[in-house]
């Protein structure tokens, strides 16, 4: 009878002893707060989890692996002491578990709470980002305790701040840039003027106006991919508009001094036209713009460049449909139609199924002439997601600063050259074509603009934006041209639609009203 | 009969007792001990982002990666960029590796800080075309060189061993590519 309890008791005892240990692990699970973290160098907003380990403090702490992965850091464990080391930039951090010592570099540091050990993981407190490493970062590091917010690094801006004047004649935005950038304005919605600032980058949050100033109703920004857009909505007295950079042309070449981008409305005579009329109007630009608007050539022969052709089939569409078949097909039936509809002279850089070198299209174009060139593409990507059209214009060297490296780059290529080699000449002219296509460049990026819109307008697939790179084929190019990226022929929607007669004509169709569009706007001498 | 039953009955509760005292003793012991992950880790890690483009080909996305600290910085590049090549697991990122592409040399140029990057003919025999496709082929890599590796002015590639004009046609990777001027 007595010995039956005491085996029971000790078991129990057992079990008691147990309870507080397995009763541990929950408290620390059940805190389940997270950190935000916004890098600049292009890394996706992540959210780090944080645990609180302490009931009697409400510091936060974040796992090392987590700490090490968000800045970047060398780390290295030694289980023997129970020490980490975090390389972070130039400094090195040493801490030891069950501590409140960090070591940065030879340096002791002393930190509120302890390194932890907590379910497999050595836990930081989040004062040790505030306190040691954001003061001794290159980069820049805010956390903000009360959204647990933590952001590195802080991105480059290029366009840095605005200004609204307003006085008797009219209302002027002043945009303060850090160089001259390129831009493009239109008002193709009534009662807003939308202006890209190709590579501009900008904090969105301070351009954004919501009441009106003279001449503006409201300013809002947005950052795009690579380019920045500001939008104003204007008020209906407005009559014109205009765009430049403030003392145009004074800048010392080579200088990198910040320039004024200025948008100047000028007030109208007549009073506020009623509300019900304003939908449809359309501002007119003032075409007084001095250096933007040079007077070319008018459009009477245009270059029509079919991508790939011969060896290069460019891409293949899942049903085996080749891309350089579509584009030379497209490029013939627009060959036809603009010698028809507009009256031009067109010339092919192929006509056949003929791989031609990307250097000999462009000196083609040139020779003929030509005051348009239009490449034309069917876009490709690893998967059969990607859909839509893209329209792009060459990024030639965008700063003075930078146009005299490539002069320099490319003098020392041509200079390297010149003992042996036959081609040395063409060299020396591709560096004067390049400088050639930096002539052009509004003129592309309007020409591409005005395919953009009619194609959104017309072809019924995404539109995937105007875009700057550095394509080859539009390099050393003598004229204004575009490269057009008509659909994705890896995506078998695309694929068929490209096939279609119905489709073609539609994107024959929009390009030739574009470039009609272009013919008015650039009317030419005489 | 009653003193071998409680004789077992002791006997389980002692067993019981020691199992639990052990447990007591070694549990906390090999928890504190180290994290499991970091100690299996015997050389230093560092923390590397890896860009790809997203599934629809119209921004990027990134991943960090630890890879074993290597002594050199050629030896380094390498290690990173087997990660992209690698890709992810994440079928929305896109690492623009074309099938069996490998990374064969990597050799850095200090004086004129160019980073000369050598890779087998299957990066571009077996490159699918499409300027999208091929845009991201090489921002991925621009975007993981320059990340990780600042120091990096210019890269140029090399296809087995040999200058190429291009990759799929569009873009000329002839001559050395400026990180901060590609866009």
């Amino acid at each position: 009878m007595t010995a039956w309890p005491r085996p029971f008791a000790v078991i129990a005892l057992a079990c008691a002893a147990f309870l507080p240990w397995m009763l541990r692990v929950a408290p620390a699970a059940a805190a389940a707060k997270s950190l935000g973290v916004v890098y600049a160098d292009g890394r996706q907003t992540e959210d780090v989890p944080l645990a609180k380990l302490d009931k009697d403090s409400d510091e936060l702490y974040v796992s090392a692996y987590d700490l090490a992965r968000v800045f970047k850091a060398t780390k290295f464990w030694n289980p023997d002491n129970r020490k980490l080391v975090l390389r972070i930039g130039n400094h090195r951090y040493m801490l030891t578990l069950d501590t409140r010592v960090v070591v940065v570099d030879e340096t002791p540091v002393l930190l509120r709470m302890n390194v932890r050990f907590d379910e497999g993981s050595i836990m930081i407190p989040l004062e040790f980002i505030e306190g040691v490493l954001a003061p001794r970062s290159v980069e820049k590091i805010t956390l903000d305790r009360s959204r647990l917010l933590l952001s590195i690094g802080s991105p480059e801006y290029n366009v840095t701040g605005i200004e609204i004047v307003d006085d008797r004649d009219g209302t002027r935005a002043l945009l303060t840039l850090t160089d001259e950038l390129l831009y493009h304005i239109d008002s193709d919605t009534p009662g807003i003027l939308r202006l890209k600032i190709y590579g501009g980058r900008l904090d969105p949050l301070k351009y954004t106006f919501p009441e009106a100033k003279g001449l503006l109703n409201r300013v809002r920004a947005e950052q795009v991919e690579q380019d920045a857009y500001l939008f104003f909505d204007v008020k209906k007295t407005v009559q014109r508009y205009r765009v430049e950079f403030e003392g145009e042309g004074a800048a010392a070449p080579g200088k990198k001094a910040p320039r004024k981008l200025v948008l100047f409305l000028e007030r109208g005579k007549l009073p506020e036209i009623p509300g019900a009329d304003f939908a449809g109007k359309k501002m007119v630009e003032m075409l007084d713009e001095g250096a933007k608007r040079k007077m070319i050539e008018p459009v009477r022969k245009i270059a029509i460049d079919p991508g790939h052709g011969g060896t290069d089939n460019g891409r293949m569409g899942p049903s085996g449909v080749k891309e350089k078949d579509v584009n030379l097909a497209m490029a013939l039936m627009l060959r036809d139609r603009l010698r028809e509809e507009l009256g031009v002279d067109v010339v092919m850089t192929r006509t056949d199924d003929v791989l031609v070198p990307l250097d000999e299209r462009v000196q083609e174009a040139n020779t003929a002439g030509a005051q348009l060139f239009i490449s034309i593409h069917c876009n490709g990507w690893f998967t059969n997601d990607a859909e839509g059209f893209e329209v792009f214009f060459l990024a030639p060297a965008r700063t003075e600063e930078e146009a005299q490296l490539g002069r320099d780059e490319n003098a020392s290529v041509a200079y390297e050259r010149q003992g042996g080699s036959e081609e040395s000449g063409g060299d020396i002219d591709f560096i004067l074509w390049d400088m050639v296509q930096n002539e052009y460049l509004n003129e592309s990026s309007d020409l591409a603009e005005m395919v953009q819109r009619e194609m959104s307008a017309s072809l019924g697939i995404r539109n995937r934006g105007v875009k700057q790179t550095g394509l080859r084929v539009l390099k050393g190019l003598k004229m204004p041209g575009v490269l057009i990226e008509t659909a994705f022929i890896s995506n078998p929607k695309e694929e068929r639609l490209l096939l279609s007669p119905e489709f073609r004509e539609r994107f024959i169709e929009s390009a030739i009203e574009a470039i009609r569009k272009f013919q008015d706007r650039y009317p030419g001498k005489g | 009969m009653i003193r071998t039953k409680v004789g077992r009955s002791l006997a389980i509760a002692l067993a019981v007792l020691a199992v639990a005292v052990v447990a007591l003793y070694l549990v906390p012991r090999l928890r504190t001990k180290g994290p499991v992950e970091v100690q299996r880790v015997s050389e230093e890690m560092r923390a590397v982002t890896i860009f790809f483009g997203n599934k629809s080909a119209d921004g990027f996305a990134s991943e960090t990666r630890e890879v074993p600290a290597a002594p050199g910085f050629e030896d380094q590049v390498k290690l990173v960029l087997a990660e992209l090549i690698k890709g992810s697991r994440d079928s929305d990122k896109i690492s623009a590796m074309p099938d069996s592409t490998e990374l064969l040399q990597v050799f850095w140029v200090e004086d004129t800080q160019t980073l000369v990057l050598d890779f087998n003919n299957a990066f571009t025999a077996n490159h699918p075309g499409g300027s999208a496709a091929e845009y991201y082929t090489i921002s991925n890599i621009i975007k993981t060189v320059s990340a990780n590796f600042p120091q990096v002015a210019r890269i140029q590639f090399l296809i087995g061993g040999n200058q190429v004009e291009s990759i799929a046609g569009h873009y000329a990777v002839d001559k050395p590519i400026d990180v901060k001027k590609w866009r």
